[in-house]
Parts: C-alpha cells; structure tokens; sequence
C-alpha cells in the first residue's frame, strides 16, 4: 500500500472525530443519573459507538467508498467566507445589532465572492445596491410584516 | 464598542437626562414581548394571547405584547431562560403558571425559584378537574378512589407532566384517599393528557378544567370532580373533592399571571403593576376569555406575591415526604 | 353533501380575497428558506382577532395550505426545506435544479400537492367520523412503533452508504436527547446555556440544510472556477401533467401514506413526505433512479406532504384535540370566537365550519394554478450568481432561525450544526436521516416511556406493546421493511468507484 492519499487521511480524521463523540457520548450517557432519563440515550449512544467505531476502522484501512474530503483549493476558497459568517454570527449579530452585522457581512461576503473586478467602479456599485435591496426586504419582511425585535445596538 | 456607543447615547440623550434619571417614563417605547413556557394553541398560549390583545391600546401600555412560545419539559426550558438568558429590562415579560413553578423549584434541578421573578399581575384560575371517557364505567369520584384502593398502582391517570398543577392534584388526591395512583405525565402538555383520556389510553385523567369544559361540550368526557375550595361557574353541577369525600384543596388551581425576571428597574415594574390589571379588566377581553371557557380571576401584584408565598409553604410541605 | 350548500360563502368578496392573501402570502412565507408552516400560522393570529370567525380560519387555513406547498420551492431550488414536511423533496427535486429541470421539477410538486391536497380534504369532508376513530385508535405503544418504522427508513434515504446513513440517524437521535427530558424533567447534555431548552427542530433543519449549502457555494471560489451556469430548460405545464399522470403509482402511494399518517395525532406530517418517499421508492421498478433528480420521487414527497393536511384536521374538529402544533394555533383561531370544535362547531356553527373546509378545498386548488404560474420565473432562481446566493441564504438562515423563538441560542445552534454538517457532508453523511432522527427520537421515547408507564400498571409490558390487532400489524410493517431494505442492499451493491474517491 502506498502512502495514504489526502482524503484517506481526512477520512481517518474526519470518523475518529466523529468516534470520539460518540465515546463522549456513550460515557456521559452511562455515569450520569437519574438512569431512567438516561435509559434512551444508553440505547442510542451504544449504537452510535458501533457503527462509529466501524467507520472510523474502515476509513484506517481505505475501504471508504463515499465522500471527496476537502481539496486545499477548496479549503482556501472557503476560508475567508466560513471566517466571516462565523465573526458575524457569533459576534457581531448580537454584539452591534442584527441589521448592521448583516448588512455588513453581506456585503463583505458578495465582495469576496463576485467574480466582478475589484478595480471597476461599476462592481462596486452593483454590489451596493445588491446589499441595500436586500436589507430592505429583510427590514420590511422581518420587522414590519413579521413583527420580529431582533437584537439593536447601533442605528436600527 | 457597546459600552463606547452606550457612552454616545447618554452624551446625547443629555438634554433629556431628566427623564432618564427619572427611569422610565417613556416606557415602553417599543413592542414587548412576553415568553410562554408552553406551545402555541395550548391553555396558557391561548389565554395569554387574548388577554395581551389589548396592551397596545393608549388607555393600556400604547405598544403591543408579541407572545414568543418557548415550551419544553413542563415550562422548565422556558423558565429557565427567564431566569438565566433574558434581559432584564422591562421588555421581556413571561407568563408564570402556579403551582408549576414553584413546584419545580422545590423538587430541584432548575436555575429559578420565587426569588428569580418579580410578579405583575394575574388573569387567571383553571382548578384541574377529573376526567374519564364518556363510556367510562365510572361516574362518580366514588368509583374511583374506590376502585383505586382495591387495585393499589393501577389506575392510569394522565395529566400535563411531573410536578405541574395536574401532578399536584394527583399527589393530593393519593395523600387524601390514602391510595395510590398510577400517575401517567405525557409529552405535549394538556392536550396530549385528554386525548389519553378520551381514547381510552388510560382510565382517568387529570386536565385544566378549560380544556376539560370544552371536551364535555364536545361530548367526550365525563367530569367527575373539581379540586378547587367551591364549584365553578362553568361547571355548577359538578362537585368539588371535598363534597365529594376528598380532603383536597384549591393548591393544584393553576394561576396564570404576567411576572418579569428579576433585576427588571423598579420604575417599570410598578408601572406594568398598575397597567396591565386593568388591562385584563377590559371587557373585550373578559368577552373573548368567557366565549373560549377560560376562567378569569385577576389579582394585582401584591396579592400574587401573597399567593405566590403562601403556595410555596404548602407546596414543601407537600412534596416533602417524595 | 353539506358542504356543498356552504361553497358559495367562499366565493364572497372578502372571504375570496382573504383567501388569495392566504394563498400568496402563504406561498411567499413557505418559499422563503427559514419560515415554517407553524411559524407563519402563528404569526397571523393577531390578525384573525380582528376577523369573523370563519374569516379567520379561511386567512389560517389557506395560510397552512400554501405554506406547506411552498416550502417545496427552497427545497428543490436551494436544496433547504422550508419544512420538515419537505425533506424528501430535496432529495430528487434539488438534483432535478441541478440538471435545469426546476421548472419541471416545482410544476411537477405543485401538480403533486395539489392532487394530494384534494384528496386530503375530501377525506376530511366525506370520512371525517370513521377518521375520528382511526386517530383515536393509536395509543403510545402504536406510536412508538410508528416511529420505529420511521428509524427503518433511515438507513436507505439519501446515502450511497448504510452505514453511514444509520451512523448519521444516530447523531440525529442522539442530538434529540439534548436538553430537558420531556418526561422526567431531568438535565441531559446541556455543554452550553444556548442548549437548555434542546435543539429546536426548525433552526436544526435550516442549519442542516442552507448552511452546506453557503459554504459549498463559498467553496466553489471567486471566479467561478467549476461553478456551472445552470441553463433553466423551459418545460409546458401540459408535460408536467403528463408525467404526473404516468407516475400513478408514486402519486397513490404518497396520497395514501400522506393521509394515513396525518391523521395520526402528534406524529402529524413531518415524517408522512419521508415515509411515502421510500414507500415509493420500494415499490418503483426505477427504484435506482431515486436520488438521481427522478420526478417519482418530488410526486411521491409533496402528494404526501399535501394530503396530511385535510386530514390532520379531523381530530382537531371532531374531537376538539389539535394533533399538530398548527392545529393547535387554528384551535386558537376557533376558539377566540367562541367556537368550540366537536359537535358544537358542526352543529351550531355549520356555516364556520363548512366554509373553513370548503376554503381549503378551493385554497389547494388557487395554491396550485398560482404555483404553476410562477413556477418558470421561480426556478430562475438558479442563475442568480453564488456570491449572491450564498450571502442570501446566510442572512435568512440567521434571521429565520432567530425568529423562531426570539432565541440567540437558536442561532448559535444552528450555525454550529450547519458547520458541522459541512464537514460531514464532505466524507459521506447526509443531512436528511440526521434530521430524521432528530424528528423521530422524541416520538420513540416519550411514547415508549408512557406506554411503559401504563404497561407496567396495567398488563406488562409484553401484552401492551406487543399484543392488538394494530401493534402486531405496526410491528409486520417494520419487518418486512427491515427485511426488504437488506435484501436491495444485497442485491444491489451500491458503491462509487475507486476513481470517484481521489477525484
């Protein structure tokens, strides 16, 4: 055999993470009280072990036949955005307010990811009134038509 | 950030620091909303949406009350984010249920207890009632507390959940008739409980009397008994426990009230005090709880704090022996 | 023939405008990813105190209707569904987008749900009183079976490995478990506050299901590199006619199933579209065609989906008993009126009650021919340009999944299971049998519990769960798709090859 390609490697990673929850699981399930509460995750959790942990040998052997992994490329071009959305909602939605996170995070997103030229003025512009249409209809779906207060900190 | 913004607001809100320092004279400048530990078309739901329906009226609080329904578990995962998750300031309201959360509190394993809310008024009283099928072979509380002794742990009887106002009434009952029951708590509340009952997946069951009205109406139930201290305008021929041979009380009757989190400024909670009473003496409210089969009984803020101290003595006593 | 003396009334101008409001409306919310049915009834609920009675229900009902229908546009188009209920039309109709067919593919579900739809409310307009008894007759033992059945299901949906779709399931039952246990009331698995009151099922389904899809698309990079530009091939309604009427088999099999299921309280229609889904799929002479973008498989989930909802009504108004969190809203809607369901609402108010029902009948009707109009326009949606799309779709999934329950918690939720989604999807998992076993673990175990309980004060626990009539015909269904499941698997192998793997 020779030397374990990238996905093969990710698969290993990828199920041993997934076992190691499922032995988690399966302690929590079997230590804490009361055992009646617990009687159904104690069913599920030694289940789950199971098939993990025959998952997680078969991805150690390269029997795996399903799922690409991640390419770097991929992983690369991923990134930026995955930070983003991840900033925004951790953080910034509730820390400087709904509207303002979203509007800024869209429009960061659609500046990352429009193929448009970043040099011309006109893509620009296009993405401006892209990220003001859509939070109008946010505004107007949300607050106006559902009724819904979600978190303010600045401007609305 | 936050706290620099914040420091921008008051800078600006200076000229107006009159009213600011004053606390709250302005309240409430925009929607409310108030939490319901139950789902949405459940009793309390119900109940809690008509009686809010009238809050943005200028004669009440001028904006609206939003109902936002967090059920789980008995109202604990709602209570529970009363108590711990939401904000503190005036615009987060919930609806308490009694005996249920205090109930809760004494048996442990959740972050409130009467100490976590501050009440501001109350709408309602639903006594649990008992109910069998309309075939069933009971007709009295007789044959059941009767049936109940010969066949100790047999008799079914479902109700909303553990340690909520049915669950109350049923411990009572056992304490009262020196017998035991086989106390059967469903998921999805009230509703759930009488469709056991009617389908005949047990014997008996334990439900709000509202709920319970409807479904004689309906012609699907027999209501034997009221645990409440005198009978109920909606059910005058049905007796109470203790007419009927039971030394049950009113603790199991279900308060519903509108309370706030702890921590919630003075200023606002003595104006929802003097507001939202006579926003539930509305008589269209009144008019709409009367048509759905809810009984009212509104109480101010101190009378519930009494209510509030006086269940909470006899729920320890009660629970103490479980 | 009662309701036929009542049909008029819906026909007056403000019981038919309403009716439209409702249908668009509804249409507009089920389609947008992140509202659910049950949220977009709720909503309108301040609205019908100020309405008469039947106007109320009309708006309510045709709002349920339309809702459920137009969940099936996120679904095929975005591949996130507006609803449970709508799961298994992305498996095929999502593929079906893929290839350019979403015209055919959202013509094709709204043919579907409309058949459906109608059939449901005749049954709920002719068989109303036997149907009664049929919801009544499932107690919890039966329930639990039921939902077994449901975990049968898991292993074969959408996953080229068995494996894989149980492991998937199990982190989906297992994720069930979080929070407060319904019954007992005891703390389980609460690792963070925003945990406590467990996984909310709509912000998990928009987690599960739009956030892969945003980071896909983020995947995909900045120039468009392998980015198809999807062509959306232009289809005549009169073809999706004529493809739903060569697929009878997928269109009975999911009105039946649909039907029977929604008329079971408390089980209700999230698990009917899944369920009809693999039926179909068993019975299909193309049964490898499932998943690959087969029309089979869109008729199959939204006739089923539809059809539960006339009959997930009947309990509610014969019996005064809502089986599903948006009967219990309209139940509200009755009520706040002064209408009790059950005789009362028959007898002394036919005029509410026949009218309400009538307006669903016309309401299924309306939602299909506005379906079918905007069907072409709406499946445009797959050439709008990713970086848009997935900036979309990130900010409805946060804001859908905030007001849901006005929960930062729900957010957090959502985005954590999103992510984790992602990075599972990439070594094979699948999102749909995760949320199935997020759906069926709480039936499973509050009805095993409760039947437990009563088992053990009445006759044991052999007798209740095992012995009657419907048990024992429950308990030969899940065999026999246990058994029918592992003889295809043996038969047909299903594997990628090598090649797939290192591309």
């Amino acid at each position: 055999m020779s030397a374990p390609s990238l996905p093969r490697l990710q698969h290993i990673v990828g199920s041993g993470i997934v076992a190691a929850v499922g032995v988690v699981v399966a302690y929590i399930s079997y230590t804490q009280q009361p055992s009646e509460a617990f009687l159904f995750p104690r069913l599920i959790a030694t289940v789950f072990v199971v098939l993990a942990l025959w998952t997680f040998a078969k991805a150690c052997l390269g029997w795996t036949k399903v799922g690409n992994g991640i390419s770097g490329r991929q992983f690369a071009n991923l990134l930026p955005g995955l930070v983003v959305a991840l900033i925004y909602i951790f953080w910034a939605a509730k820390g400087v307010g709904f509207y303002t996170a979203t509007t800024i995070a869209f429009f960061i997103l659609l500046s990352l990811y429009d193929p448009a030229p970043h040099m011309a003025l006109k893509s620009w512009v296009k993405r401006i009134i892209i990220t003001a249409g859509f939070m109008a209809v946010m505004y107007g779906l949300f607050a106006k038509l559902l009724n819904v207060y979600t978190p303010r900190e600045v401007f609305f | 950030m936050k706290s620099l913004l914040a420091g921008a607001a008051i800078a600006l809100a200076g000229m107006t620091g009159a009213v600011m320092a004053d606390g709250h004279a302005n309240y409430p400048e925009r929607p409310i909303m108030m939490m319901v530990s139950y789902g949405a078309g459940g009793a309390t739901d119900f109940q809690a949406r008509i009686v809010t329906m009238t809050a943005g009226n200028e004669d009440a609080l001028g904006m609206p009350i939003a109902i936002i329904n967090k059920p789980g578990a008995g109202g604990r995962v709602g209570w529970n984010w009363l108590a711990g998750q939401a904000e503190a300031d005036g615009y987060t309201l919930g609806a308490y249920n009694i005996p249920h959360f205090i109930a809760q509190s004494i048996k442990g394993g959740v972050q409130y207890s009467r100490d976590s809310f501050e009440p501001i008024a109350n709408w309602g009283a639903d006594p649990a009632v008992l109910v069998v099928g309309a075939d069933s072979a009971f007709n009295t509380l007789e044959d059941v507390v009767s049936f109940a002794k010969e066949n100790p742990g047999k008799l079914t009887t479902s109700g909303a959940g553990l340690f909520v106002g049915h669950h109350i009434a049923a411990l009572q009952m056992e304490k009262a008739g020196d017998m035991k029951m086989a106390y059967i708590p469903t998921k999805g509340g009230g509703a759930a409980a009488m469709k056991a009952v009617i389908a005949g997946d047990v014997m008996a069951g334990i439900n709000n009397l509202s709920d319970a009205f409807r479904a004689r109406e309906a012609g699907n139930v027999k209501i034997l008994a009221v645990a409440d201290l005198e009978r109920n305008a909606f059910l005058p021929d049905v007796p109470t426990m203790m007419e009927a041979g039971l030394d049950v009380d009113n603790s199991s009757v279900n308060f519903r009230g509108v309370m706030v989190p702890k921590g919630t400024p003075q200023g606002i909670i003595d104006k929802l005090a003097e507001t939202v009473p006579t926003m539930f003496e509305n008589s269209r409210v009144a008019g709409k709880m009367k048509a759905g089969g809810s009984p009212m009984h509104v109480m101010t803020r101190d009378e519930v704090l009494d209510m509030w101290a006086a269940r909470e003595e006899t729920l320890k006593e009660l629970l103490a022996g479980l | 023939m009662e309701f036929l003396f009542y049909m008029g009334d819906v026909f007056t101008p403000i019981n038919f405008g309403l009716l439209l409001l409702g249908t668009i409306g509804g249409l507009i919310l089920g389609a947008t990813p992140g509202l659910s049915p049950t949220m977009a009834v709720a909503l309108l609920i301040p609205f019908t105190f100020q309405l008469e009675a039947a106007q109320g229900l009309i708006l309510l009902g045709a709002a349920y209707t339309s809702t459920v229908a137009g969940g099936a546009v996120s679904a095929i188009l975005l591949k996130i569904p507006g609803a449970p209920a709508n799961i298994a039309t992305t498996l095929d109709g999502h593929t079906m987008a893929q290839k350019g067919q979403g015209a055919k593919a959202l013509q094709i579900s709204f043919l579907a749900s409309a058949v459906g739809g109608v059939f449901g409310v005749l049954l709920l307009i002719f068989l109303t009183p036997v149907l009664a008894q049929w919801a009544l007759a499932f107690g919890p033992s039966h329930l639990f079976w039921l939902a077994i059945l449901g975990v049968t299901v898991i292993g074969s949906l959408d996953s080229k490995s068995v494996v894989k779709g149980l492991l998937s399931g199990c982190i989906g039952l297992w994720l069930a478990t979080i929070g407060f246990d319904d019954i007992m009331g005891a703390q389980r698995f609460i690792f963070h506050p925003a945990l406590g009151g467990g996984i909310n099922i709509i912000a998990a389904l928009i987690g599960l299901f739009a956030i892969p899809q945003v980071i896909t698309m983020f995947a995909k990079g900045r120039h468009n590199d392998g980015a198809e530009v999807i062509k959306v091939q232009k289809h005549p309604i009169s073809g999706a006619f004529r493809e739903l009427m060569r697929s009878k088999r997928a269109l009975g099999i999911g009105t039946a199933t649909g039907s029977i299921i929604g008329l079971i309280p408390g089980v209700g229609g999230q698990i009917a579209g899944l369920v009809a889904y693999d039926q179909s799929k068993k019975f299909s002479p193309d049964r490898e065609k499932f998943g690959t973008g087969h029309s089979e498989g869109v008729i199959a989930a939204e006739s089923a989906n539809n059809a539960m909802v006339g009959p997930s009504l009947v309990p509610l108004l014969t019996l005064s008993i809502p089986g599903s969190p948006t009967a219990a809203v309209l139940l509200g809607g009755l009520l706040i009126h002064g209408i009790f369901p059950g005789s009362d609402l028959f007898d002394n108010h036919p005029d509410v009650a026949w009218t309400f029902i009538n307006s669903m009948l016309i309401g299924q009707i309306l939602m299909c021919i506005f379906g079918l109009y905007v069907a072409g326009l709406a499946a445009r949606v797959a050439q709008v340009p990713q970086s848009v799309m997935a900036a979309v779709v990130l900010g409805l999934a946060v804001f859908g999944s905030y007001s849901v329950q006005s929960s930062m918690g729900d957010v957090y939720v959502m985005a954590s299971l999103g992510v984790m989604m992602y990075f599972l999807e990439r070594f094979g998992f699948s999102a749909a049998p995760l949320v199935l076993g997020l759906i069926l673990g709480p039936i499973a175990e509050a009805n095993f519990i409760q039947g437990s309980m009563i088992a053990n004060a009445t006759d044991g626990m052999a007798p209740y769960f095992l012995g009657g009539r419907l048990n024992i015909l429950l308990i030969g269904v899940v065999v026999a798709s246990i058994l029918y499941s592992g003889y295809m698997e043996l038969r047909t192998r299903r594997y990628t090859s090598k090649e797939e793997i290192i591309a």
